[in-house]
């Protein structure tokens, strides 16, 4: 009886999806440089917190559907792929079997994962397809910074989450 | 035991011919999952209900008792979404509810939330009609008139392409039984509906309740006017049963359960502040840009002149979008105003300096608790505190907790709404403000509740400011009241 | 916050078939790749941009102009740097670096660039959400995937209304002012804000899922639908004509 629960991994991929959204509209730490958005944060947390096909679909979506809203639309399908895989290798790489605590060994791999993806995902793709290599080699460095000091937070952020909001790890899919 | 049986006692029954049952409930236990060390407490034990078809029921229930968790439980989404263990049998129209699953009740079961955002799936008001319908596999024209038909009944023709975030709480309300009107289920459950609705609403309520063909399940809190001669039974949750009582029998017993018999805990306080400070506004103006796309014009908050002073308890009333919260907002300094001043103890201070001697309690204290234990919660912001020594922060935050009644090691999300409620005080109590603004603090709280929190909070002599549109709870608090209307604020 | 990216008016695009406006996107994101010459791509970006002119208005399009100034500058200004001693990096792969040299490339990326823009910004200007996800549907978009859209569309202001209310209430619990404190600093700050955000929007997961099914989700029962694009008569004849017009573009402007 009542095994069925299709509704539930849509609306936890539809509200995660939203939270990917808002954390990389609204939230903007002013920096020397422009700003700092987070939605490495909420990727990193969903990847953490939740199974890797939730942090596929909702890191992917949420950044693309970010870039539809604010008026970059012909962003989005980069950023669909580019954030979608970094969801998808961070929660690869620290799912957990049982209970037993993530190595800092692999927290460590999948920060260096989810700092290459960004960067060299955006490089490569923005190379190819809407600017040129040099304008794309410019961006690293702060796609570098961004993603590191969301990955970092968003480290922090679940650790936090789970202890703050105990039920949160009956949700994953 | 069914409660039907003594329905010949109860004065609020009307006479009818027995039907067969909408639901039957028998032996219905029910605990929700604990995921901390602490076990919960179970919210129902043994408990049985019966409802006929056809029947027009009213079951009270004190704040945080169940009375939500037993709509879900009806829904077939309690234990489903909100894990627990629960026992005992439901029938629903003579069909095991065990044996189905939620979207099988929906030609059967309407349950209109006491909380409409939740409910709210769509991006507009003609889809979030339209979505229940589709799922029922209606043709467009069935559809069409259905929603036509809800609509106009419901006065929502004009905002039909508004989004959730555009409707006022009574509109949400509106919305979701327009949505029920849609579907035409044969049964209803309505959690609070009165709540949030103004008079007009409220009465085509009751006469759809009244007149209609539905059976209707009506929870409640607190016993409005409207519910007079309404109901074919009416029925009160206590002690984790159901239980039915000859009504004058029944309403004492629900006030008791409320805690309204006890004395005010405020009449015995004697506040007196180490030194008076005094909140002056004079001449204050201040523009709200309207969110909504209905209503173009801005909204303007004038405030001609209010004072607060330590040690005082001052009541704010007004409906809901009266501009209560405006004003709040400008007071604590978190808006800016446009002409007039905010004076503390004679000088004018900017927002951020306003912001460190008016503490704020929003009305959802979720969105001010972060941490996750009430002893780090406490404690935070004394830590960033330099002048202060982790000794004296450890006895601080204990003689706090003890006031307010809190355990250290609690878990706040997994608290209880009164408690979560007690803690967002205790957090502003450390904070030691020289003024409080308390906003809708008495909802779904008891007045009991309520105003024992009020009475914790100014123990140091700090001023208060109470925001609350019912207008029975002002009246408990005996001293200087306000009373605000379309933005305009003057002393009564 | 505002998620809106429609922009209300009444021109031809307005009319036009939402499934033939999608998919003449894509096809014209691809034909901006194809071995054109430079007039060709910049007649058909001049086309595109005149279009949407009519269409949206010109602040419309001046504003969307501006959002990619930066961008177009960097290109433009660095390309000829980038193309006397970036040969290495070129062979990643893109075959119009190969053959373009110096500034014509830089122009042709630029152009390509405010095509894609434009394109995209136009089909999300002129056609509501709603109907670009009955577009998407008709290229057999999954049902719950477009649903996941709607609903996170649905939840965007409502989790972005919460979390400012969350970080003013953090302002407020502040003992002291955060004038002057380090970045470092600022971003620990953010932490338990951030948590606390999330804590509310998780607890909406159960509650969502609970409407869902209590709205018929779920149902194995087929769903009829409320709204569809019968309204656009001619999706067939819209499709044929802008297949048509890029195949022209395609053999005038093709470098032989």
């Amino acid at each position: 009886m009542q095994q069925n629960k299709n509704a539930l991994k849509v609306a936890m991929v539809a509200v995660l999806t939203a939270v990917v959204v808002v954390f990389t509209l609204v939230v903007r730490i002013p920096t020397a440089k422009g700003y700092l958005n987070l939605c490495d944060v909420a990727i990193c947390f969903i990847a953490f917190t939740f199974g890797p096909w939730s942090a596929f679909i909702a890191a992917g979506l949420g950044t693309a559907l970010a870039d539809l809203i604010s008026g970059y639309a012909q962003w989005a399908p980069i950023s669909f792929v580019v954030h979608g895989v970094e969801g998808l290798l961070i929660a690869l790489i620290v799912k957990q079997k049982g209970n037993e605590a993530v190595s800092l060994a692999r927290k460590l791999l999948a920060g260096l994962v989810c700092i290459a993806t960004v960067s060299l995902g955006y490089f490569a793709l923005s190379a190819l397809f809407i600017s040129t290599v040099s304008v794309a080699a410019a961006e690293i460095p702060g796609n570098i910074a961004q993603s590191g000091v969301g990955f970092v937070l968003g480290l922090g952020v679940s650790t936090a989450v789970k202890k703050a909001y105990p039920p949160v790890r009956s949700l994953s899919w | 035991m069914g409660p039907s049986q003594s329905d010949s006692t109860s004065s609020l029954a009307k006479s009818r011919v027995p039907m067969p049952n909408a639901f039957c409930i028998e032996h219905l236990s029910f605990t929700y999952h604990s995921y901390v060390q602490k076990q919960c407490e179970s919210l129902f034990e043994n408990l049985s209900l019966q409802i006929e078809e056809g029947s027009k029921t009213l079951l009270l229930a004190p704040f945080d008792k169940g009375k939500t968790t037993m709509a879900k439980i009806m829904c077939g989404v309690c234990p489903k979404y909100f894990p627990g263990t629960l026992e005992g049998t439901i029938r629903v129209f003579g069909t095991d509810l065990a044996t189905l699953e939620p979207w099988q009740l929906l030609s059967i079961c309407s349950y209109v939330s006491q909380n409409p955002q939740e409910q709210f799936i769509a991006n507009s008001v003609e889809e979030e009609l339209a979505f229940p319908l589709e799922s029922l596999g209606l043709g467009r024209e069935e559809m069409r008139s259905r929603i036509d038909r809800a609509l106009q009944h419901w006065g929502l023709d004009r905002l039909r392409t508004s989004s959730e975030q555009e409707l006022s709480g009574g509109e949400r309300k509106r919305v979701l039984l327009a949505v029920t009107e849609a579907i035409d289920a044969r049964f209803w459950i309505l959690d609070e509906a009165f709540d949030d609705l103004d008079q007009r609403w409220r009465d085509q309520l009751k006469e759809m309740i009244d007149k209609g063909n539905k059976t209707v399940l009506v929870l409640a809190s607190r016993y409005l006017a409207e519910f007079d001669g309404l109901f074919d039974q009416v029925l009160l949750l206590d002690d984790k049963k159901v239980v039915s009582l000859p009504q004058q029998q029944l309403l004492s017993r629900f006030s008791q359960l409320c805690q309204d018999d006890l004395a005010n805990p405020l009449a015995s306080q004697v506040c007196t502040p180490p030194e008076v400070r005094q909140l002056v506004c004079t001449d204050l103006v201040a523009e709200r840009r309207r969110m909504s796309t209905l209503e173009e014009a801005s909204f303007k908050v004038q405030v001609p002149h209010f004072t607060l002073q330590s040690g005082e308890l001052v009541t704010l009333v007004g409906p809901n979008g009266s501009g209560k919260s405006s004003f709040s907002r400008i007071l604590c300094g978190l808006d800016g105003y446009l002409s007039g001043s905010i004076k503390f103890d004679g000088t004018s201070l900017s927002g951020k300096e306003l912001s460190k001697k008016v503490g704020y309690l929003f009305q959802n204290p979720d969105l001010q608790i972060f941490l996750p234990t009430v002893n780090d919660e406490l404690s935070w912001s004394l830590r960033r505190r330099r002048d202060l020594k982790q000794e004296e922060i450890r006895r601080r935050v204990a003689a706090c907790a003890d006031l307010f009644g809190l355990s250290l090691s609690d878990t706040p999300a997994t608290m209880s709404y009164p408690l979560r409620k007690a803690l967002q005080a205790a957090v502003y109590y450390l904070l030691d403000r020289p003024f409080y603004i308390l906003d809708e603090l008495d909802s779904a709280l008891t007045y009991h509740t309520a105003l024992s929190i009020i009475r914790d909070l100014r123990q140091n002599g700090a001023g208060i400011l109470l925001i609350t549109h019912d207008r029975q709870f002002a009246k408990r608090v005996q001293q200087r009241t306000y009373s605000i209307e379309k933005g305009r604020l003057c002393e009564l | 916050m505002t998620i809106n990216t429609f922009v209300a008016g009444k021109g031809l695009l307005y009319r036009f078939d939402p499934r033939a406006k999608l998919l003449t996107v894509m096809l014209l994101c691809i034909w901006f790749f194809l071995p054109v010459s430079l007039v060709g791509l910049y007649t058909v970006v001049g086309l595109l941009v005149l279009v949407g002119a009519i269409n949206t208005g010109f602040s419309h399009i001046a504003k969307t102009f501006l959002s990619i100034l930066p961008m177009l500058l960097f290109m433009v200004l660095f390309m000829p740097f980038n193309v006397r001693d970036g040969e290495s990096l070129i062979t990643i792969g893109s075959f119009t670096l190969i053959t373009a040299e110096g500034l014509e490339q830089a122009v042709r990326l630029a152009g390509r660039f405010i095509g894609i823009t434009y394109a995209c910004t136009l089909l999300f200007a002129t056609t509501v959400m709603q109907e670009v996800m009955l577009a998407l549907r008709a290229f057999h978009l999954p049902y719950k995937a477009g649903l996941v859209v709607t609903l996170a569309f649905t939840y965007i202001p409502f989790i972005a209304e919460s979390f400012s209310q969350i970080a003013e209430s953090h302002s407020l619990r502040e003992a002291e002012s955060d004038q002057g404190k380090r970045i470092i600093q600022r971003l620990k700050d953010l932490v338990p804000t951030l948590t606390s955000a999330l804590v509310f929007a998780l607890r909406s997961i159960p509650n969502l899922a609970m409407s869902l099914e209590l709205r018929g989700f779920g149902s194995e029962q087929k769903r009829s639908s409320f709204k569809d694009l019968s309204s656009y008569r001619h999706p067939y004849t819209h499709t044929l004509l802008s297949c048509i017009m890029l195949v022209v573009f395609w053999v005038l402007f093709r470098v032989q």
